[in-house]
């Protein structure tokens, strides 16, 4: 590094405008909806109306010229009826079972919408209903005959550190508390949508979405074709949050069906109300805490149960288990643990990826029991939580030494001088009409374990184009968290150049190499790493001329040790760190909760632009607020209850005050210019801050959330 | 295919109203949700389509004698604006929505929609407000208690057309709305409460109260609110515990994706007794 | 009614067809002006927003019919005005833009605001965009965005 990277005015902290500020701003940028095809087709999906059943029969009626019905007997030879996500049984077209509401049947394409809509209201299914599990416990309890294998469990994992058991024996108290968190829908706002092409004699899909190369491996699996004979390009893509990591192969693969079929141009765009019915959303999750206590009141040990609702099939959720249980001690050093994992099967619509992946629902509930140990303690949460913060060197609950230089104390002076923390959550404990929360977090950057080397392998590539700039080929995507802008700020920063002199095109899978999904706050420390490599290698040879073309695959981290069979080891090659103070005032009458402050401080490396980390902070933090606060996504007969944007409530901008943010530096060595991940960081811990400031309010207990005025009620009328 | 009809005047939308069974659309903010259609194709109307917002006969905003007269095609935002528009009714109109359904959804349009949820439709409840219906046969007045019979169900006929909004001008230093919604802003009711009264020298003269979305309709209930004219404010305070019983007898709230029935009905009485309770601090002054 | 003319982004403009079709498809479809967005569909997300006689209207709930005869903008014909510049220049630098979907609206709620009210506080300028949710940035700095575009437009307002 030949320049001091600091959070000053010409450090690469420093802001710039991000370079898609004016296209969106003017209206001009496309997304999906906004590209004309020539000749195209609509398409709809007939999905499945109840939650279990067999399938007994599907009725479609004569279609007109120009009209196709597809499903499964559209795949071609060779192909496989499964969506290759982690594995593949969530099918493209329902077997002979379903197993949630809106699970695919078919697909009806034509040109006219009110004819295919027509089309559509006039196919017959007919099933034979079988009784559905839709509750963590109802599936636990194999309700209506196990959904898969014979536990309805799609994985259980094990976490020991120390000797739990000696510790349970020798405690003179237990405390135990279960913490539960609800779905939540991503609410992106632009809908899921792609369109299907047949170009220069191959299946082309512009998508809005994450992963080009996920959606490429898809479809290329059910289709049974080589990966190459798929082309993916991605398009401005309007919010995703995980919602389009792993949801975009199951519109890609009905799609390419039907394009591989009809060999026209097909829009398949969701409507709201479909959105937010039929895709997947966060994992509800339930988790059980115990705490080992000695005389002095100090954690000797914790036995931790963790499940998840996964819902119909299995997406991404051992991995979003891993991740909740990885995460499942928070930023503590715990003596002595064992957590238990579950992500159980339901006739819900399958969970999936949002942003945390599981941490949230972890650290919530280790957060919130912390404040309640705290309370019984008779301490404020925030020096109680303090007591155990995990140092360098301690042992992780992988068994390892945290490798991570810590600056939580730091932070946490950081943090009080904001908020007047230390001196509010005194002051208010007599006051019936205002609290005060902390919670304190970390987030693993990249994939758990040695994921980016056994399964990711990234790749960046860089080139001298003829107009003396350069051009950046990754795959991995602008979604709106602004790495259009941070990528193209690290390669000029290396190569002495504006950011507008680094090309960066929407990655189309034929012309950059794979760099891995734009997931697990991975982009900036490791794609952004390989192209700080890059670029300087690129600095070294510019004088090769125009088309000299460099490339870098990762490399992980030296002394970094991994066994995915047992998850021991290092879990992540590093952690953004994060404490969040929230401030609540209340309305007796109503019951309802105002926030009226909200202070964050991140340790995210080095941010590479500290306006672009700020933005991911306050975006973070309102989304994780709604989702503590507003957010109510029940299931009623298998059907999301919430489910129009009138109903399913998201903040506006009178709903929360602004964010504070403040980062403490400390670099990373193998981020670029000392960068970590952030975009997840940013949600894990108001959520439980909240609810530590709810509890605090009013004096009781909170163990789940959404933290509705309903439930607040229901609270204080218990008692 | 329906039809869509762009009336030169109102004489032309009766006629059409009356010749053909035409929907009328105002500011449209109900109709366009309700008959939703995939993207890119029309709203599935069930009939016609008769347009009412370009009529400059419902485009007023006056003031005759002691009722204000609230032409159905003035858009919210305008009834928010009007000096003469009471308190609770402001209150209530400002609560609607957010600014750009504002500009263009009327008072008329949320009477007729009947939702129990509907705030505007729980102040004119508490303000005693009557709908001027017309059709080419003429104009009679409903009371909007008589008006509005169940959810989405109202006495109009199918050859009337609401004209206009008749909000009695009385003296009332008691106007309260307080809206309990889906979140701070853009938001439904899971419950509201209005409240019109007028106390004299400590006594109370007259009060209405109203409660939105506890029920199929606004709850009202003037022989409760009888009990209370004629009191001082002290006496008031004094019969709350039995006038919250009156109302808890009446208020019978349902379970929805928006609330709970025991939350609407426990805060309806919350936000009663507190109102009541809190009377004296109110009128302070007056 | 299924042929009249309005102003489009200070164009006099002749449209063909059914007027209960949505404004916002009519915008996107017929006009090819893809800046309006549809985000939900029933008016509660404020993607689709316009200017309809110099009023925010959400365009899904318009049918085309009803703005016959009248003047409307989008954020097409704003980005071309000195207010639209000023606004967007100042939620460019302000960071207001993520994903960059409710950013059109976010835009056309601004200029909605601004002229009616120049010197907007903060509380006014949230409630103006009320109606616009943005799932992305937490609107902090869409509020000083157009905080700022307020101080920059005061010459033009
Ligand atoms: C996003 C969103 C948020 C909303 N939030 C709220 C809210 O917070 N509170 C609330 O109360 N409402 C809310 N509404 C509902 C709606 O905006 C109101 O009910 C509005 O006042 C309806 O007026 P309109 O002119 O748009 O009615 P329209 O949709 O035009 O018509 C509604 C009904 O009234 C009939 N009608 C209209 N005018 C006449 C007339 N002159 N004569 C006879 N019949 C007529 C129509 O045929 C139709 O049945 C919301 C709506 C949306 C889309
Ligand atoms: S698309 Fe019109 S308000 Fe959402
Ligand atoms: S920037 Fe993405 S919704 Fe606002």
């Amino acid at each position: 590094m030949n320049k001091s990277d600091t959070l000053n005015e010409t450090g690469i902290s420093a802001p710039v405008r991000r370079v898609d500020a004016m296209e969106k701003l003017t209206g001009k940028a496309r997304y999906i909806s906004d590209y004309p095809f020539e000749g195209l087709l609509h398409a709809r999906l007939l999905r499945s109306d109840r939650p279990r059943a067999k399938i007994l029969g599907i009725e479609v009626p004569d279609l007109p010229a120009g009209y196709s019905y597809v499903d499964a007997r559209d795949i071609p030879a060779g192909g496989r009826n499964g969506i290759r996500m982690i594995t593949d049984d969530w099918p493209v077209f329902a077997r002979d079972e379903v197993r949630f509401v809106g699970e695919t049947l078919g697909l009806v394409v034509g040109p006219d919408r009110e004819k295919v809509l027509e089309i559509l209201s006039g196919i017959r299914v007919t099933y034979e209903e079988l009784e559905p599990a839709f509750t963590i416990e109802e599936g636990l309890a194999c309700k209506g005959g196990p959904i898969v294998g014979d536990d309805n469990l799609y994985g259980t994992y094990h976490l020991t550190k120390g000797d739990p058991e000696a510790a349970f024996r020798r405690a003179a108290r237990v405390v135990e508390g279960t913490y539960r968190t609800g779905f939540q829908e991503h609410l992106y706002l632009e809908p899921q949508g792609m369109v299907g092409t047949w170009e220069d004699g191959k299946i082309t899909l512009y998508a809005s979405a994450q992963c080009p190369f996920y959606i490429r491996k898809s479809v290329a699996h059910t289709l049974g074709i080589p990966e190459p004979a798929v082309r993916v390009r991605q398009v401005t893509t309007g919010g995703a949050f995980g919602g389009k990591e792993h949801f975009p192969d199951v519109i890609a693969t009905v799609l390419s069906v039907a394009v591989n079929k009809i060999r026209r141009p097909i829009r398949l765009v969701f409507e709201r109300a479909e959105d937010i019915r039929f895709t997947c959303k966060r994992h509800p999750s339930r988790v059980t805490i115990r705490t080992a206590l000695d005389e002095a009141g100090a954690i000797i040990g914790m036995d931790i149960d963790t499940v998840i609702n996964a819902g119909g099939y299995t997406s991404s959720s051992l991995i979003v288990l891993q991740r909740a249980i990885l995460h499942g001690i928070g930023v503590y050093n715990i003596p002595n643990v064992h957590i238990r994992g579950r992500a159980v099967a339901t006739n819900t619509f399958p969970s999936d990826a949002f942003r945390g992946f599981g941490a949230p629902q972890g650290l919530f509930a280790i957060e919130l029991h912390m404040s309640h140990l705290a309370r019984e303690l008779g301490m404020d949460p925030g020096s109680f939580k303090q007591k155990y913060f995990i140092k360098t060197g301690d042992t992780t609950i992988t068994n390892t030494a945290m490798k991570d230089e810590i600056r939580l104390n730091e932070m946490f002076r950081k943090v009080d001088a904001m908020s007047g923390y230390r001196r509010k959550v005194k002051a208010y404990d007599d006051d019936p009409l205002k609290g005060i929360g902390i919670a304190f977090v970390n987030h693993g950057c990249g994939f758990t374990g040695n994921g980016e080397q056994e399964i990711i392998k990234a790749v960046a590539e860089m080139e001298r184009l003829s107009d003396g700039r350069a051009a950046l080929y990754v795959s991995t995507v602008e979604m709106g968290q602004g790495l259009q802008t941070v990528l193209r700020k690290i390669a000029a920063r290396e190569l002495d150049c504006g950011v507008d002199n680094i090309v960066y095109d929407n990655p189309d899978t034929d012309r950059v190499p794979d760099s891995g999904p734009t997931v697990a706050s991975r982009s900036t420390m490791v794609v952004g790493y390989l192209v700080q490599q890059c670029a300087r290698e690129l600095k070294r040879r510019w004088g090769e001329g125009p088309g000299t073309r460099v490339r870098k695959q990762y490399r992980h981290p030296e002394g970094l040790t991994w066994d995915q069979d047992t998850l021991q080891g290092d879990a992540y090659p590093s952690y953004g760190w994060g404490v969040n103070v929230v401030e609540v005032a209340f309305d007796p009458v109503t019951y309802e909760v105002k926030t009226t402050g909200i202070w964050t401080v991140y340790d995210v490396g080095v941010p590479m632009d500290t306006r672009i980390v700020t933005g991911q902070a306050a975006g973070g933090g309102i989304q994780a607020l709604g989702y503590a606060a507003m957010e109510v996504c029940e299931v009623v007969d298998g059907r999301f209850r919430q489910h129009t944007l009138t109903d399913y409530t998201i903040p506006t901008a009178m709903d929360f005050p602004s964010v504070a943010c403040e980062f403490v530096e400390n670099p990373y060595a193998y981020g670029p210019f000392g960068a970590k991940g952030a975009g997840e960081l940013v949600f894990d811990a108001a959520a439980p801050a909240y609810a530590d400031a709810v509890g605090h309010l009013i004096g009781r207990k909170i163990h789940e959330i959404p933290v509705t005025p309903e439930k607040i009620m229901e609270v204080l009328q218990d008692e | 295919m329906v039809r869509a009809f762009k009336p030169a005047d109102l004489t032309e939308a009766l006629r059409l109203r009356k010749e053909t069974a035409c929907v009328p659309l105002a500011g449209g903010t109900d109709l366009m949700v309700k008959y939703r259609n995939w993207t890119g194709l029309p709203p599935a109307f069930p009939g016609d389509v008769l347009f009412l917002s370009h009529l400059k006969e419902l485009q007023t905003l006056e003031r005759r004698g002691e009722t204000l007269r609230i032409g159905a095609g003035v858009p919210l935002a305008d009834i928010a604006a009007w000096p003469e528009t009471p308190a609770v009714l402001r209150e209530a109109v400002r609560g609607i929505a957010a600014p750009a359904i504002r500009n263009v959804a009327t008072l008329a349009g949320n009477v007729c929609n009947a939702s129990p949820a509907g705030d505007g439709i729980c102040a004119l409840y508490a303000l005693d407000a009557r709908l001027e219906l017309t059709s080419v046969d003429g104009t009679r007045e409903v009371s909007i208690l008589a008006f509005i019979t169940g959810p989405g169900r109202t006495v109009l006929r199918r050859d009337e057309l609401v004209t206009a909004v008749l909000v009695p001008r009385r003296a009332a230093n008691i106007q309260v709305f307080r809206k309990v919604g889906t979140r701070k802003a853009n938001a439904l009711a899971k419950l509201s409460f209005a409240a019109v009264g007028e106390v004299k020298e400590g006594i109370v003269d007259a009060m209405a109260l109203s409660f939105g979305a506890v029920g199929p309709t606004v709850v009202r209930s003037t022989e409760t609110e009888k009990r209370m004219a004629g009191k001082t404010l002290a006496e008031v305070t004094a019969l709350a515990p039995s006038i919250v019983e009156d109302y808890a007898a009446l208020i019978v709230p349902i379970d929805d994706q928006r609330s709970t029935a025991a939350y609407r009905k426990t805060v309806a009485l919350n936000l009663l007794k507190s109102f009541l309770e809190g009377l004296k601090e109110k009128v302070k002054g007056i | 009614m299924n042929e009249f003319n309005f102003t489009l982004n200070g164009k006099a403009v002749t449209y063909r067809g059914d007027p209960l079709k949505r404004l916002l498809d009519v915008l996107r479809e017929d006009f090819g002006l893809t800046g309006a967005k549809e985000g939900c569909g029933e008016g509660e997300c404020g993607a689709c927003a316009a200017l309809l006689d110099g009023a925010m209207v959400n365009t899904c709930l318009v049918p085309v019919g009803v703005v016959a005869g009248r003047e409307v903008t989008t954020i097409e014909g704003i980005a071309g005005t000195k207010e639209g510049q000023d606004i967007i220049e100042a939620l460019a630098d302000a960071g207001a833009v993520q994903c960059g979907f409710c950013t059109p609206g976010m835009v056309v709620a601004a200029a909605s605001l601004l002229r009616g009210n120049p010197r907007p506080t903060e509380t006014e300028i949230r409630e103006a965009i009320s109606g616009n949710l943005c799932r992305c940035t937490g609107y902090d700095m869409i509020v000083s965005g157009i905080r700022a575009a307020a101080k920059r437009g005061r010459r033009s307002w």
